[in-house]
């Protein structure tokens, strides 16, 4: 571990690293083209920041512009804010609120910083940010200043060429990533995407009778914070619970475009998308699920049965190779299948005992057993941290449970406020998105695992569903 | 007259046809800022082209060419005042009761009565369970209501049948009530 910071945090040197990245496009980052610097010597300050708790305690000032015109500044000033929600989010840092050190003056070096009133209001470190113009790029340079005790003053350091001034969110939640990664040595989720159902630009479905409930639902894609919410169909029909490949660029979903519930899969380039499973009004297809390889996806559908009855079955992504995997319990419905992320297991939904509980299956079907004991359970989802999220019904209404694979101890992780709903687990396991009624329609909502946290609100217009979390872009740029 | 009245459809297919390409859709009304260009590119606006709507059939003044069916009603018209009757259901069931069975009669005689008429069944639930488990069950409501609908001697090529789970409540209420609304086969004409 600490070979690896020898060349990857440059400290005490006006030196940093300098990457490439971000860009723009904010996909573009490609980590071969980090420089390394010469061999650094290790400092007390790398060290000890990585032999801290998960409560290292951050000051984030203004970013320094130095003039610059106002689009300058104010991507400066929407940095600081977009590292504080980032580096709150994560909970590797503890974040001294920026309102608090609003008033601590500026400070256009690291030495010149007023350590002591850092300290006193419970900073043991400042993230000094600074930018400059160079055309339309913004070069970012983010220091750790250390303010306590005897290393107070030394620092160590990063250099962002590629940042742009049009997208400082997404240079920010790049440098984000890149500090969990180089300080915490944690997989941040600052540049992952959410994507949903929402009945905000509701209208009217074609072909229906006018009026209240007969109107179209789209699917939408967000940052992991809710801003930049865009919606991606317009199809004005029914676009329902859409899930993301192992890629950022994959999504599937249910849509009702040709009359009844069918499953795509598009590949956000602007082509069509995929349809490999080739429904028509007897069989109907839902719940898409694309492989951890990518080379096929799975989901539930009535082709196997003429009693409305649903199989788990996997299709290649061009529609050839059709396999039931749960061929053996026709007169049960199996449903909302999702992968292991090794590919070799599925858990889904099924009612063969009665009730609709949480199973788990191998790849070919083989091997299922029950996970969940709840009056009712629904909506799996396979966490790399190995457990599995899902929806548990409970006296009023749902929450959201979580199955440790390797203790098989379930626990519920939403706090019994309104009905908790849809759970799909974060890239990194640390994070759990789903819907709830709390707030009234229908929103979209973060908790975190394994202790809740604080349940972070991501869509204020109308009513919105079936989250997904997407995978992250790549390694935010260590090699 | 028949001609006139073919010529007449064809430009409207292909009117509605050419007005269901949908719009581009704008930027969120809540989002600051869109996507960066090549970040995400354009996605499709539509996964497939929608069905075609179905044609209005032209009302002349003669008001009886809409041969085989005994209503000269438009689609819409119908649909909107239906002769076709929902089925209910108990909570988390798909068996039809005998109320349910004597809605499905009548509909099997207004079927017999316009022969030409295609319908689409459709399925629903109350909100309470999930979204996925009613998404299932309410396909096998609106089955069960066709498997009995062709026992009665009904064409199954006239019958297709869909599940909109919970996601159009007929009645926004949340008691037994409009629950009880909620959980239907629900018919509706799709071609005459």
């Amino acid at each position: 571990m600490l070979g690896r910071l020898s060349i990857s945090i440059v400290a005490f040197g006006s030196v940093a690293l300098a990457f490439s990245g971000p860009t723009l496009s904010g996909e573009d980052v490609t980590s071969s083209a980090i420089q390394d610097p010469a061999p650094r010597q290790q400092t007390d300050i790398v060290v000890t920041m990585l032999n801290a708790g998960s409560n290292t305690k951050v000051g984030i000032p203004d970013f320094l512009t130095g003039g610059g015109s106002p689009a300058l500044q104010a991507a400066a000033k929407a940095m600081a804010d977009v590292l504080e929600y980032d580096l709150n989010f994560e909970r590797e840092f503890v974040v001294v609120s920026r309102a608090a050190s609003a008033s601590i003056p500026a400070a256009a070096t690291p030495e010149a910083l007023p350590f002591q009133r850092w300290a006193e209001i419970g900073a043991d470190y400042v993230l000094l940010g600074t930018v400059r113009e160079a055309g339309d790029r913004m070069p970012v340079d983010v220091r750790m200043v250390s303010v306590k005790g005897a290393t107070a003053g030394q620092s160590a350091g990063f250099t962002y060429d590629g940042c742009a001034v049009a997208n400082p969110r997404y240079c920010a939640h790049f440098i984000a990533d890149d500090l969990h990664e180089k300080i915490r040595k944690v997989q941040g989720v600052a540049r992952t995407r959410l994507a949903f159902t929402s009945d905000r630009d509701a209208t009217q479905m074609p072909g229906r009778v006018p009026g209240a409930g007969n109107q179209g639902k789209e699917l939408y894609i967000s940052d992991y914070d809710g801003f930049n919410q865009q919606r991606l169909t317009a199809n004005r029909n029914l676009n329902l619970m859409p899930k993301w490949g192992p890629d950022p660029r994959t999504l599937a979903y249910t849509s009702y475009v040709t009359g009844f519930q069918e499953i795509y899969i598009t590949q956000l380039d602007g082509r069509p998308p995929l349809r490999p499973a080739g429904g028509n009004s007897d069989i109907h297809n839902m719940l898409p699920a694309v492989s951890p390889d990518g080379s096929k996806v799975a989901f539930a559908s009535t082709r196997s049965t003429n009693n409305g009855h649903w199989d788990i079955w996997v299709v290649d992504l061009v529609g050839k190779n059709f396999q039931n995997l749960t061929p053996n319990t026709p007169n049960s419905t199996e449903s909302a299948p999702t992968w292991s992320p090794s590919g070799l297991q599925l858990a889904f939904t099924s009612d063969r005992t009665g009730s609709n509980q949480i199973w788990v299956m191998n790849a070919d079907g083989t091997g299922a057993r029950k996970i969940s004991a709840e009056s009712r359970a629904d909506r799996p989802s396979w966490s790399p941290l190995n457990y599995i999220a899902y929806t548990a019904e409970t006296s009023a209404g749902h929450d959201i449970a979580v199955f440790d694979i390797t203790t098989s101890v379930t626990k519920i992780l939403t706090d019994g406020i309104g009905s908790n709903e849809g759970p799909a687990v974060a890239p990194n396991g640390r994070h759990v998105v789903f819907a709830t009624s709390r707030w009234g329609n229908n929103q979209i909502a973060i908790v975190d695992y394994p202790d809740r946290g604080q349940i972070r609100r991501i869509t204020q217009t109308g009513a919105n569903m079936y989250p997904s979390w997407s995978p992250s872009p790549r390694p935010s740029g260590a090699k | 007259m028949r001609r006139f009245f073919i010529s007449l459809l064809t430009v409207a297919v292909a009117t509605s046809l050419a007005c269901s390409k949908p719009k581009t859709p704008g930027p969120a009304s809540t989002g600051p800022q869109p996507f960066p260009a090549s970040a995400i590119p354009r996605p499709a606006d539509v996964p497939v082209p929608p069905p075609p709507i179905p044609p209005e059939p032209v009302i002349t003044s003669g008001g009886d060419i809409t041969s085989g069916s005994a209503d000269s009603r438009s689609i819409a018209e119908i649909n909107k005042n239906s002769p076709l009757k929902p089925a209910f259901f108990a909570y988390d069931s798909d068996t039809l009761d005998d109320s349910a069975r004597k809605s499905l009669n009548e509909n099997a005689q207004v079927l017999k009565s316009n022969a030409t008429w295609i319908i689409t069944i459709e399925g629903h639930c109350d909100e309470r369970g999930t979204a996925e488990y009613n998404l299932a069950l309410a396909d096998r409501r609106a089955l069960a209501a066709k498997s009995y609908l062709v026992s009665l001697g009904i064409g199954a090529d006239r019958l297709k049948t869909v599940s909109y789970g919970k996601e159009f409540p007929f009645d926004t209420g949340h008691d037994e009530d409009s629950w009880l609304q909620n959980r239907r086969a629900h018919f509706t004409l799709t071609a005459k």
